[in-house]
Protein backbone atom coordinates (compact mmCIF):
# COMPACT_ATOMS: atom_id res chain seq x y z
CA UNK A 1 0.00 0.00 0.00
CA UNK A 2 2.81 2.43 0.99
CA UNK A 3 4.86 1.67 -2.31
CA UNK A 4 1.98 2.23 -4.34
CA UNK A 5 1.13 5.93 -2.85
CA UNK A 6 4.87 6.78 -3.08
CA UNK A 7 4.58 5.51 -6.84
CA UNK A 8 2.21 7.68 -7.69
CA UNK A 9 3.15 10.41 -5.71
CA UNK A 10 6.64 10.32 -7.98
CA UNK A 11 4.41 9.70 -11.05
CA UNK A 12 2.23 12.94 -10.07
CA UNK A 13 5.35 14.87 -9.30
CA UNK A 14 7.01 13.73 -12.90
CA UNK A 15 3.79 14.43 -14.49
CA UNK A 16 4.13 18.04 -13.39
CA UNK A 17 7.68 18.52 -14.77
CA UNK A 18 7.46 16.95 -17.79
CA UNK A 19 5.22 15.51 -19.91
CA UNK A 20 5.10 11.60 -18.94
CA UNK A 21 3.83 9.76 -21.49
CA UNK A 22 2.11 6.84 -19.67
CA UNK A 23 1.11 4.93 -22.78
CA UNK A 24 0.62 5.54 -25.97
CA UNK A 25 -1.30 3.60 -28.32
CA UNK A 26 -2.44 3.76 -32.41
CA UNK A 27 -6.04 4.24 -32.98
CA UNK A 28 -7.24 3.71 -36.77
CA UNK A 29 -11.03 4.20 -38.17
CA UNK A 30 -11.70 3.22 -41.15
CA UNK A 31 -15.66 4.93 -42.64
CA UNK A 32 -17.76 1.34 -44.00
CA UNK A 33 -20.71 3.61 -44.93
CA UNK A 34 -21.58 4.84 -48.41
CA UNK A 35 -21.75 8.46 -48.44
CA UNK A 36 -21.67 9.70 -44.69
CA UNK A 37 -18.72 11.46 -43.66
CA UNK A 38 -17.45 11.01 -39.58
CA UNK A 39 -17.03 14.52 -37.82
CA UNK A 40 -14.06 15.18 -35.81
CA UNK A 41 -13.39 12.16 -33.33
CA UNK A 42 -13.72 12.20 -29.75
CA UNK A 43 -11.22 9.86 -28.38
CA UNK A 44 -11.70 9.35 -24.70
CA UNK A 45 -9.31 7.26 -22.38
CA UNK A 46 -11.18 6.98 -18.95
CA UNK A 47 -12.55 5.16 -16.00
CA UNK A 48 -15.92 3.59 -14.85
CA UNK A 49 -17.14 6.82 -13.88
CA UNK A 50 -17.61 7.91 -17.37
CA UNK A 51 -20.18 7.18 -20.11
CA UNK A 52 -20.04 8.93 -22.93
CA UNK A 53 -23.71 7.02 -24.01
CA UNK A 54 -25.65 4.34 -22.93
CA UNK A 55 -28.22 2.98 -24.85
CA UNK A 56 -31.54 3.53 -23.21
CA UNK A 57 -30.37 6.46 -21.19
CA UNK A 58 -31.40 9.62 -22.15
CA UNK A 59 -28.29 11.77 -24.02
CA UNK A 60 -26.28 14.38 -22.05
CA UNK A 61 -26.48 17.88 -23.58
CA UNK A 62 -22.58 17.26 -24.45
CA UNK A 63 -23.74 13.86 -26.48
CA UNK A 64 -26.32 16.06 -28.35
CA UNK A 65 -23.74 18.63 -29.37
CA UNK A 66 -22.20 15.78 -30.34
CA UNK A 67 -24.38 14.42 -32.29
CA UNK A 68 -26.43 17.25 -33.69
CA UNK A 69 -23.63 19.73 -35.05
CA UNK A 70 -20.36 17.46 -34.48
CA UNK A 71 -19.24 20.27 -31.88
CA UNK A 72 -16.88 18.65 -29.01
CA UNK A 73 -15.65 22.00 -27.77
CA UNK A 74 -15.47 26.03 -27.05
CA UNK A 75 -13.03 25.78 -30.07
CA UNK A 76 -15.31 25.09 -32.26
CA UNK A 77 -18.72 26.41 -31.01
CA UNK A 78 -18.85 29.29 -28.11
CA UNK A 79 -22.27 28.35 -28.30
CA UNK A 80 -21.30 25.20 -26.55
CA UNK A 81 -20.02 26.06 -23.67
CA UNK A 82 -21.01 25.14 -20.36
CA UNK A 83 -22.45 22.27 -22.51
CA UNK A 84 -20.15 20.31 -24.18
CA UNK A 85 -17.83 17.59 -23.54
CA UNK A 86 -15.04 19.89 -22.82
CA UNK A 87 -17.73 20.93 -19.87
CA UNK A 88 -18.10 17.58 -19.26
CA UNK A 89 -14.71 15.50 -19.10
CA UNK A 90 -11.97 18.93 -18.41
CA UNK A 91 -9.73 20.76 -19.98
CA UNK A 92 -8.33 18.64 -23.65
CA UNK A 93 -5.03 16.56 -24.10
CA UNK A 94 -5.33 16.47 -19.71
CA UNK A 95 -4.95 14.02 -16.89
CA UNK A 96 -8.46 15.08 -15.72
CA UNK A 97 -7.91 12.16 -13.59
CA UNK A 98 -11.06 10.77 -14.28
CA UNK A 99 -10.19 11.03 -18.10
CA UNK A 100 -8.33 11.98 -21.15
CA UNK A 101 -9.50 13.00 -24.19
CA UNK A 102 -8.59 14.48 -27.41
CA UNK A 103 -10.29 15.85 -30.40
CA UNK A 104 -9.10 14.24 -33.93
CA UNK A 105 -9.92 17.31 -36.59
CA UNK A 106 -11.14 16.68 -39.75
CA UNK A 107 -13.64 14.38 -41.96
CA UNK A 108 -13.16 10.96 -42.01
CA UNK A 109 -14.62 10.44 -46.09
CA UNK A 110 -16.34 7.20 -46.45
CA UNK A 111 -13.99 4.16 -47.44
CA UNK A 112 -11.36 6.14 -46.37
CA UNK A 113 -9.04 5.38 -43.02
CA UNK A 114 -7.05 7.63 -40.57
CA UNK A 115 -4.93 6.60 -37.54
CA UNK A 116 -3.61 8.16 -34.91
CA UNK A 117 -1.41 7.83 -31.65
CA UNK A 118 -2.68 8.87 -28.61
CA UNK A 119 -1.60 8.69 -25.11
CA UNK A 120 -4.37 6.93 -23.01
CA UNK A 121 -2.30 8.30 -18.96
CA UNK A 122 -2.99 4.84 -18.01
CA UNK A 123 -7.07 5.34 -18.26
CA UNK A 124 -8.50 1.35 -18.31
CA UNK A 125 -11.08 2.06 -20.95
CA UNK A 126 -11.70 3.83 -24.01
CA UNK A 127 -14.62 5.85 -26.08
CA UNK A 128 -14.77 6.98 -29.61
CA UNK A 129 -17.85 9.27 -31.09
CA UNK A 130 -18.25 10.91 -33.86
CA UNK A 131 -21.06 12.33 -36.00
CA UNK A 132 -22.58 11.03 -39.08
CA UNK A 133 -23.33 13.60 -41.74
CA UNK A 134 -25.56 14.60 -43.32
CA UNK A 135 -27.89 13.25 -40.30
CA UNK A 136 -30.07 14.77 -37.72
CA UNK A 137 -28.08 13.39 -34.66
CA UNK A 138 -26.62 9.80 -35.75
CA UNK A 139 -23.41 8.76 -34.34
CA UNK A 140 -20.82 6.06 -34.26
CA UNK A 141 -20.21 5.05 -31.25
CA UNK A 142 -16.91 2.70 -28.95
CA UNK A 143 -18.82 2.26 -25.84
CA UNK A 144 -16.42 1.92 -23.42
CA UNK A 145 -14.12 -0.96 -23.93
CA UNK A 146 -11.33 -2.08 -22.00
CA UNK A 147 -7.84 -1.03 -23.73
CA UNK A 148 -5.98 -4.11 -24.18
CA UNK A 149 -2.84 -4.37 -21.86
CA UNK A 150 -0.90 -6.97 -23.82
CA UNK A 151 0.84 -5.71 -27.16
CA UNK A 152 -0.73 -6.31 -30.56
CA UNK A 153 -3.81 -5.64 -32.90
CA UNK A 154 -7.67 -5.55 -31.89
CA UNK A 155 -10.36 -5.05 -34.15
CA UNK A 156 -13.80 -3.72 -32.84
CA UNK A 157 -16.81 -2.96 -35.39
CA UNK A 158 -18.89 0.01 -35.06
CA UNK A 159 -22.17 0.50 -34.78
CA UNK A 160 -24.38 4.17 -35.52
CA UNK A 161 -26.85 5.24 -32.82
CA UNK A 162 -29.20 7.70 -32.51
CA UNK A 163 -28.82 10.21 -30.19
CA UNK A 164 -32.77 10.54 -29.46
CA UNK A 165 -32.33 14.13 -29.11
CA UNK A 166 -33.95 15.30 -32.39
CA UNK A 167 -36.41 13.92 -34.79
CA UNK A 168 -35.17 12.41 -38.17
CA UNK A 169 -37.02 14.78 -40.38
CA UNK A 170 -33.95 14.56 -42.72
CA UNK A 171 -34.82 18.41 -43.67
CA UNK A 172 -32.23 19.78 -45.89
CA UNK A 173 -30.68 22.69 -43.46
CA UNK A 174 -29.60 25.19 -46.46
CA UNK A 175 -33.58 25.24 -47.31
CA UNK A 176 -34.98 28.41 -46.33
CA UNK A 177 -38.35 27.62 -47.20
CA UNK A 178 -38.72 26.16 -44.06
CA UNK A 179 -38.04 27.63 -40.48
CA UNK A 180 -37.98 25.82 -36.94
CA UNK A 181 -40.90 25.87 -34.94
CA UNK A 182 -40.64 29.80 -33.78
CA UNK A 183 -38.56 31.26 -36.74
CA UNK A 184 -35.37 29.72 -36.33
CA UNK A 185 -33.06 28.80 -39.42
CA UNK A 186 -32.89 24.69 -40.16
CA UNK A 187 -29.35 23.54 -38.92
CA UNK A 188 -27.40 22.24 -36.01
CA UNK A 189 -27.77 22.09 -32.36
CA UNK A 190 -31.07 22.54 -30.70
CA UNK A 191 -32.97 23.19 -34.03
CA UNK A 192 -34.34 20.77 -36.92
CA UNK A 193 -32.77 19.49 -40.05
CA UNK A 194 -29.55 17.82 -41.06
CA UNK A 195 -25.90 19.04 -40.04
CA UNK A 196 -23.15 18.41 -42.52
CA UNK A 197 -25.18 18.88 -45.81
CA UNK A 198 -21.62 20.28 -47.49
CA UNK A 199 -19.91 17.20 -46.44
CA UNK A 200 -22.26 15.00 -48.50
CA UNK A 201 -20.85 13.44 -51.15
CA UNK A 202 -24.09 13.67 -53.38
CA UNK A 203 -26.14 16.66 -53.52
CA UNK A 204 -29.74 16.90 -51.04
CA UNK A 205 -32.72 17.47 -52.48
CA UNK A 206 -34.72 20.35 -51.39
CA UNK A 207 -38.34 19.71 -51.68
CA UNK A 208 -38.69 17.25 -49.21
CA UNK A 209 -42.36 16.99 -46.68
CA UNK A 210 -40.11 15.28 -44.07
CA UNK A 211 -39.58 12.44 -42.44
CA UNK A 212 -41.20 11.55 -38.66
CA UNK A 213 -42.66 14.97 -38.69
CA UNK A 214 -45.08 16.49 -40.42
CA UNK A 215 -44.40 20.50 -41.37
CA UNK A 216 -47.07 22.50 -40.45
CA UNK A 217 -47.80 20.36 -37.03
CA UNK A 218 -46.25 19.63 -33.83
CA UNK A 219 -45.94 15.92 -32.74
CA UNK A 220 -49.44 15.87 -31.44
CA UNK A 221 -50.72 17.08 -34.66
CA UNK A 222 -51.89 20.47 -33.54
CA UNK A 223 -50.70 22.94 -36.19
CA UNK A 224 -47.97 25.64 -36.30
CA UNK A 225 -46.58 27.72 -38.44
CA UNK A 226 -47.41 26.67 -42.12
CA UNK A 227 -43.49 26.61 -42.98
CA UNK A 228 -42.46 25.53 -39.60
CA UNK A 229 -41.25 22.22 -38.46
CA UNK A 230 -41.44 21.12 -34.73
CA UNK A 231 -37.70 19.96 -32.91
CA UNK A 232 -38.93 17.04 -30.97
CA UNK A 233 -37.00 14.18 -29.27
CA UNK A 234 -37.23 10.67 -29.34
CA UNK A 235 -34.47 9.25 -26.78
CA UNK A 236 -33.45 7.83 -25.38
CA UNK A 237 -30.21 6.84 -26.71
CA UNK A 238 -30.85 3.58 -29.37
CA UNK A 239 -29.43 1.96 -32.32
CA UNK A 240 -30.38 4.35 -35.57
CA UNK A 241 -33.19 2.72 -37.55
CA UNK A 242 -31.26 4.34 -40.67
CA UNK A 243 -32.21 7.00 -42.64
CA UNK A 244 -34.85 6.70 -45.24
CA UNK A 245 -34.30 8.91 -47.94
CA UNK A 246 -35.79 9.12 -51.40
CA UNK A 247 -35.01 8.63 -55.18
CA UNK A 248 -36.57 12.45 -55.52
CA UNK A 249 -34.04 15.95 -55.45
CA UNK A 250 -37.32 17.69 -54.98
CA UNK A 251 -40.47 16.39 -53.82
CA UNK A 252 -41.14 13.27 -51.62
CA UNK A 253 -40.54 12.73 -47.91
CA UNK A 254 -36.87 13.14 -47.72
CA UNK A 255 -34.00 15.37 -48.65
CA UNK A 256 -31.79 12.53 -48.78
CA UNK A 257 -30.89 9.95 -51.12
CA UNK A 258 -31.88 6.31 -50.29
CA UNK A 259 -29.84 4.94 -53.29
CA UNK A 260 -26.82 6.93 -51.49
CA UNK A 261 -27.08 8.14 -47.66
CA UNK A 262 -28.51 4.94 -46.16
CA UNK A 263 -26.02 2.62 -44.50
CA UNK A 264 -26.34 -0.89 -42.23
CA UNK A 265 -24.13 -1.82 -39.01
CA UNK A 266 -21.29 -1.82 -39.44
CA UNK A 267 -20.75 1.72 -39.92
CA UNK A 268 -17.03 1.76 -38.64
CA UNK A 269 -14.26 -0.56 -38.32
CA UNK A 270 -11.67 0.78 -34.72
CA UNK A 271 -8.07 -1.00 -34.63
CA UNK A 272 -6.34 -0.06 -31.54
CA UNK A 273 -2.29 -1.03 -32.07
CA UNK A 274 -0.75 -1.60 -27.84
CA UNK A 275 3.09 -1.07 -28.56
CA UNK A 276 5.51 -3.68 -27.05
CA UNK A 277 6.83 -1.97 -23.82
CA UNK B 1 11.09 -20.53 19.46
CA UNK B 2 13.95 -18.52 17.91
CA UNK B 3 13.65 -16.21 20.79
CA UNK B 4 13.86 -19.14 22.85
CA UNK B 5 17.18 -20.69 20.99
CA UNK B 6 19.30 -17.66 21.73
CA UNK B 7 18.17 -17.53 25.35
CA UNK B 8 19.91 -20.90 25.79
CA UNK B 9 22.47 -20.14 24.46
CA UNK B 10 23.61 -17.27 26.33
CA UNK B 11 22.73 -19.49 29.60
CA UNK B 12 25.63 -21.77 27.97
CA UNK B 13 28.09 -19.43 27.73
CA UNK B 14 27.62 -17.89 31.28
CA UNK B 15 27.77 -21.15 32.87
CA UNK B 16 31.71 -21.37 30.76
CA UNK B 17 32.55 -18.42 32.43
CA UNK B 18 31.45 -19.42 35.98
CA UNK B 19 33.42 -22.52 35.57
CA UNK B 20 36.52 -21.00 34.09
CA UNK B 21 39.83 -22.85 35.36
CA UNK B 22 42.35 -21.56 38.53
CA UNK B 23 46.30 -22.28 38.61
CA UNK B 24 49.01 -21.71 41.01
CA UNK B 25 51.35 -25.26 40.11
CA UNK B 26 50.06 -28.11 38.75
CA UNK B 27 46.94 -28.20 36.56
CA UNK B 28 43.88 -29.73 38.85
CA UNK B 29 41.88 -32.21 38.01
CA UNK B 30 38.97 -30.93 35.73
CA UNK B 31 36.08 -29.52 38.17
CA UNK B 32 32.57 -31.39 37.63
CA UNK B 33 30.72 -30.00 35.11
CA UNK B 34 28.55 -27.00 36.63
CA UNK B 35 24.86 -27.32 37.08
CA UNK B 36 22.61 -27.03 34.19
CA UNK B 37 21.21 -23.95 33.77
CA UNK B 38 17.65 -22.92 33.94
CA UNK B 39 14.88 -22.77 31.05
CA UNK B 40 14.40 -19.93 29.53
CA UNK B 41 11.00 -18.32 29.40
CA UNK B 42 8.72 -18.91 27.07
CA UNK B 43 8.37 -16.73 23.93
CA UNK B 44 5.36 -14.25 22.94
CA UNK B 45 2.41 -15.84 21.70
CA UNK B 46 2.17 -15.62 17.64
CA UNK B 47 0.02 -13.95 15.94
CA UNK B 48 -3.75 -14.98 14.74
CA UNK B 49 -3.64 -16.76 11.55
CA UNK B 50 -5.49 -15.32 8.43
CA UNK B 51 -9.14 -15.83 8.06
CA UNK B 52 -10.23 -18.84 5.74
CA UNK B 53 -11.19 -18.18 2.35
CA UNK B 54 -15.07 -18.02 2.04
CA UNK B 55 -16.83 -20.98 1.35
CA UNK B 56 -18.61 -22.01 -1.65
CA UNK B 57 -22.40 -21.71 -1.66
CA UNK B 58 -24.41 -25.06 -2.34
CA UNK B 59 -21.67 -25.38 -5.58
CA UNK B 60 -23.71 -23.80 -7.82
CA UNK B 61 -23.04 -20.44 -10.26
CA UNK B 62 -25.39 -17.78 -10.17
CA UNK B 63 -25.68 -15.46 -13.44
CA UNK B 64 -27.76 -12.71 -14.08
CA UNK B 65 -29.44 -11.59 -17.55
CA UNK B 66 -29.91 -8.20 -19.01
CA UNK B 67 -31.43 -7.25 -22.47
CA UNK B 68 -31.49 -3.69 -23.44
CA UNK B 69 -34.20 -2.83 -26.09
CA UNK B 70 -31.89 -1.45 -29.27
CA UNK B 71 -34.88 -0.53 -31.25
CA UNK B 72 -36.60 2.99 -32.29
CA UNK B 73 -40.06 1.50 -31.56
CA UNK B 74 -40.44 -1.99 -31.81
CA UNK B 75 -41.26 -3.56 -28.62
CA UNK B 76 -39.39 -6.97 -27.43
CA UNK B 77 -41.80 -9.72 -26.32
CA UNK B 78 -41.38 -11.90 -22.72
CA UNK B 79 -38.10 -13.69 -23.53
CA UNK B 80 -37.22 -17.44 -23.51
CA UNK B 81 -33.43 -17.29 -21.34
CA UNK B 82 -32.13 -20.77 -21.34
CA UNK B 83 -28.62 -21.94 -19.88
CA UNK B 84 -27.65 -24.75 -21.43
CA UNK B 85 -24.42 -27.55 -21.93
CA UNK B 86 -23.24 -27.19 -25.45
CA UNK B 87 -25.24 -29.64 -28.08
CA UNK B 88 -28.49 -27.98 -27.25
CA UNK B 89 -29.79 -25.14 -29.96
CA UNK B 90 -33.34 -23.54 -29.93
CA UNK B 91 -33.27 -22.96 -33.58
CA UNK B 92 -30.45 -23.75 -36.65
CA UNK B 93 -29.87 -20.91 -39.18
CA UNK B 94 -30.91 -22.79 -42.34
CA UNK B 95 -32.99 -24.98 -41.44
CA UNK B 96 -37.16 -25.06 -40.31
CA UNK B 97 -38.37 -23.60 -37.28
CA UNK B 98 -39.57 -25.71 -34.51
CA UNK B 99 -43.25 -24.86 -33.46
CA UNK B 100 -42.13 -23.44 -30.26
CA UNK B 101 -39.63 -21.18 -31.69
CA UNK B 102 -42.84 -20.11 -34.63
CA UNK B 103 -44.87 -19.47 -31.45
CA UNK B 104 -42.04 -17.05 -29.99
CA UNK B 105 -41.76 -15.41 -33.63
CA UNK B 106 -45.05 -15.13 -34.41
CA UNK B 107 -46.93 -14.60 -31.51
CA UNK B 108 -44.50 -13.57 -28.50
CA UNK B 109 -44.86 -16.70 -26.18
CA UNK B 110 -41.53 -17.64 -24.59
CA UNK B 111 -43.24 -20.47 -22.51
CA UNK B 112 -42.88 -23.27 -25.13
CA UNK B 113 -39.20 -22.87 -26.10
CA UNK B 114 -38.14 -23.07 -22.40
CA UNK B 115 -40.59 -26.33 -21.88
CA UNK B 116 -39.26 -27.68 -24.34
CA UNK B 117 -35.66 -26.91 -23.72
CA UNK B 118 -36.25 -28.30 -19.75
CA UNK B 119 -36.83 -31.65 -21.33
CA UNK B 120 -32.98 -31.98 -22.91
CA UNK B 121 -30.55 -33.33 -21.25
CA UNK B 122 -28.04 -30.32 -21.87
CA UNK B 123 -30.61 -28.01 -20.26
CA UNK B 124 -29.40 -26.60 -16.73
CA UNK B 125 -31.98 -23.46 -16.19
CA UNK B 126 -34.67 -21.46 -18.09
CA UNK B 127 -36.93 -18.80 -17.61
CA UNK B 128 -40.13 -17.48 -19.74
CA UNK B 129 -39.79 -13.61 -18.43
CA UNK B 130 -42.99 -11.91 -17.95
CA UNK B 131 -43.59 -8.59 -19.64
CA UNK B 132 -42.24 -7.30 -22.62
CA UNK B 133 -39.42 -5.04 -23.49
CA UNK B 134 -40.19 -1.54 -24.34
CA UNK B 135 -38.15 0.45 -27.05
CA UNK B 136 -35.07 2.44 -26.49
CA UNK B 137 -34.98 0.79 -22.56
CA UNK B 138 -33.35 -1.39 -20.77
CA UNK B 139 -35.32 -4.43 -19.60
CA UNK B 140 -35.25 -6.16 -15.88
CA UNK B 141 -32.28 -8.42 -14.57
CA UNK B 142 -33.63 -12.35 -15.00
CA UNK B 143 -31.19 -14.57 -12.52
CA UNK B 144 -30.51 -18.22 -13.44
CA UNK B 145 -28.57 -20.78 -11.90
CA UNK B 146 -26.14 -23.60 -12.60
CA UNK B 147 -24.15 -26.17 -11.18
CA UNK B 148 -21.01 -24.76 -10.44
CA UNK B 149 -19.80 -27.69 -12.78
CA UNK B 150 -20.97 -26.59 -15.65
CA UNK B 151 -19.27 -23.04 -15.46
CA UNK B 152 -16.20 -24.13 -17.56
CA UNK B 153 -18.71 -24.99 -20.47
CA UNK B 154 -21.86 -23.35 -20.47
CA UNK B 155 -23.83 -21.24 -23.55
CA UNK B 156 -26.58 -19.16 -23.24
CA UNK B 157 -29.59 -19.33 -25.76
CA UNK B 158 -31.92 -16.71 -25.78
CA UNK B 159 -34.80 -15.72 -27.80
CA UNK B 160 -37.38 -12.70 -27.98
CA UNK B 161 -39.97 -11.56 -30.56
CA UNK B 162 -40.10 -7.99 -32.78
CA UNK B 163 -43.71 -7.53 -31.58
CA UNK B 164 -44.28 -4.87 -34.63
CA UNK B 165 -43.35 -7.66 -37.02
CA UNK B 166 -44.55 -10.99 -38.89
CA UNK B 167 -41.68 -13.37 -37.13
CA UNK B 168 -38.42 -11.66 -36.40
CA UNK B 169 -36.90 -12.19 -33.10
CA UNK B 170 -33.17 -11.71 -31.95
CA UNK B 171 -31.55 -12.89 -29.14
CA UNK B 172 -28.37 -15.52 -28.99
CA UNK B 173 -27.71 -18.71 -30.10
CA UNK B 174 -26.01 -21.01 -28.15
CA UNK B 175 -23.60 -18.16 -26.98
CA UNK B 176 -20.54 -19.34 -25.64
CA UNK B 177 -20.37 -18.04 -21.56
CA UNK B 178 -17.59 -20.22 -20.46
CA UNK B 179 -15.46 -19.38 -17.85
CA UNK B 180 -16.93 -16.29 -16.12
CA UNK B 181 -15.28 -15.82 -13.00
CA UNK B 182 -17.34 -14.17 -10.20
CA UNK B 183 -18.14 -10.47 -10.59
CA UNK B 184 -17.27 -10.64 -14.55
CA UNK B 185 -19.61 -9.09 -17.45
CA UNK B 186 -19.89 -9.74 -20.62
CA UNK B 187 -22.18 -7.89 -23.38
CA UNK B 188 -23.10 -9.37 -26.37
CA UNK B 189 -25.21 -7.44 -28.99
CA UNK B 190 -27.50 -9.44 -31.17
CA UNK B 191 -29.07 -9.30 -34.72
CA UNK B 192 -32.64 -10.21 -35.87
CA UNK B 193 -33.71 -13.26 -37.27
CA UNK B 194 -36.69 -14.04 -39.58
CA UNK B 195 -38.05 -17.86 -38.09
CA UNK B 196 -39.22 -18.32 -41.84
CA UNK B 197 -42.53 -19.54 -40.39
CA UNK B 198 -44.82 -16.25 -42.01
CA UNK B 199 -44.81 -14.27 -44.71
CA UNK B 200 -43.95 -10.87 -44.16
CA UNK B 201 -47.10 -9.65 -44.86
CA UNK B 202 -46.75 -6.70 -42.53
CA UNK B 203 -50.67 -6.22 -42.35
CA UNK B 204 -52.98 -5.89 -39.20
CA UNK B 205 -54.05 -9.01 -39.18
CA UNK B 206 -51.27 -10.93 -39.04
CA UNK B 207 -48.95 -9.24 -36.62
CA UNK B 208 -49.34 -9.21 -32.80
CA UNK B 209 -47.99 -5.84 -31.60
CA UNK B 210 -49.46 -2.66 -30.91
CA UNK B 211 -48.52 -1.06 -34.28
CA UNK B 212 -51.35 -3.65 -35.58
CA UNK B 213 -53.73 -2.92 -32.69
CA UNK B 214 -53.72 0.71 -33.88
CA UNK B 215 -54.60 -0.12 -37.10
CA UNK B 216 -57.82 -2.21 -35.94
CA UNK B 217 -55.74 -5.62 -35.78
CA UNK B 218 -52.76 -7.09 -33.60
CA UNK B 219 -53.63 -9.16 -30.45
CA UNK B 220 -53.18 -12.73 -29.88
CA UNK B 221 -55.69 -13.74 -33.25
CA UNK B 222 -53.04 -12.34 -35.00
CA UNK B 223 -50.28 -13.83 -33.55
CA UNK B 224 -49.79 -17.60 -33.83
CA UNK B 225 -50.87 -18.97 -37.18
CA UNK B 226 -49.80 -22.58 -37.39
CA UNK B 227 -49.42 -22.05 -41.52
CA UNK B 228 -46.12 -22.06 -42.61
CA UNK B 229 -46.85 -19.74 -45.71
CA UNK B 230 -43.23 -17.91 -45.90
CA UNK B 231 -40.93 -18.04 -49.30
CA UNK B 232 -38.92 -20.21 -47.64
CA UNK B 233 -39.37 -23.09 -44.33
CA UNK B 234 -35.76 -21.48 -42.87
CA UNK B 235 -34.51 -19.65 -40.58
CA UNK B 236 -32.42 -16.61 -41.61
CA UNK B 237 -31.27 -13.30 -40.58
CA UNK B 238 -33.99 -10.34 -40.89
CA UNK B 239 -33.52 -8.42 -44.16
CA UNK B 240 -36.12 -5.85 -42.03
CA UNK B 241 -39.13 -4.42 -42.36
CA UNK B 242 -40.10 -2.93 -45.79
CA UNK B 243 -42.98 -0.70 -44.21
CA UNK B 244 -45.51 1.94 -46.39
CA UNK B 245 -42.64 4.43 -46.31
CA UNK B 246 -42.40 5.64 -49.65
CA UNK B 247 -45.00 3.26 -51.35
CA UNK B 248 -47.14 6.12 -53.12
CA UNK B 249 -44.05 8.48 -54.58
CA UNK B 250 -42.63 7.66 -57.99
CA UNK B 251 -39.68 5.16 -56.45
CA UNK B 252 -42.80 2.75 -55.21
CA UNK B 253 -39.85 1.44 -52.77
CA UNK B 254 -42.56 0.85 -49.45
CA UNK B 255 -45.07 -1.09 -49.65
CA UNK B 256 -48.55 0.32 -49.59
CA UNK B 257 -50.24 -2.12 -48.21
CA UNK B 258 -48.25 -2.46 -45.15
CA UNK B 259 -49.26 -1.14 -41.74
CA UNK B 260 -45.79 -0.06 -40.02
CA UNK B 261 -44.06 3.70 -40.66
CA UNK B 262 -40.81 3.84 -41.45
CA UNK B 263 -40.56 4.49 -37.90
CA UNK B 264 -40.86 0.75 -37.48
CA UNK B 265 -37.25 -0.08 -39.06
CA UNK B 266 -34.71 -1.13 -37.58
CA UNK B 267 -30.76 -1.89 -38.30
CA UNK B 268 -28.61 -4.17 -36.38
CA UNK B 269 -27.99 -4.95 -33.39
CA UNK B 270 -31.67 -4.58 -32.20
CA UNK B 271 -30.91 -6.04 -28.34
CA UNK B 272 -27.78 -6.00 -26.29
CA UNK B 273 -27.46 -8.47 -23.58
CA UNK B 274 -25.42 -8.33 -20.43
CA UNK B 275 -24.50 -11.38 -18.98
CA UNK B 276 -23.13 -10.94 -15.07
CA UNK B 277 -21.81 -14.06 -13.26
CA UNK B 278 -22.44 -13.32 -9.19
CA UNK B 279 -21.78 -15.83 -7.85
Amino acid sequence: MKKTSIASALLAALALSSNVSAQTIDISITNLTHAQHFTPRLVIAHDSSIDAFEPGVEASSALAWLAEAGVIDDAQSIDSSGQNFEALLGPVDNDNTSNTWHRFDGLVAPSTTVSYPFDTMDKPYLSILAMLVPTNDAFVGLDSIAIPTEPGTYTYTLHAYDAGTELNDELNSTRTDIVAQGGAALGGYGVPGVAGVGASPVPLGTGGTGVAVTVGFDQDGNAIGANEVVDGTDGPVHIHRNVLGDTSLTDGASDLQSTEHRWLNPVARVTITIPAP
Amino acid sequence: MKTKLFKLSLLTLLVTLATGCVDDGDTGAVGPQGPAGVDGSDGADGQDGNDGANGTNGNTAVYTVQITNLTYSQPLSPAAIIMHEPGYYAFVEGQSASVELEQLAEGGDPSGIVSTASTQVQFLDGIATSGPIGPRSIGSESTLVVPDLDADNLRLSIATMLVDTNDAFTGLNAMDISNMEVGDSRAFMAPSWDSGTEANLETADTMPGPAAAAAGGGGTAAGFDAARDDLFDRVRLHAGAVTNANANDASKEGLSTSILTEADRWDNPTAKILVTRTR
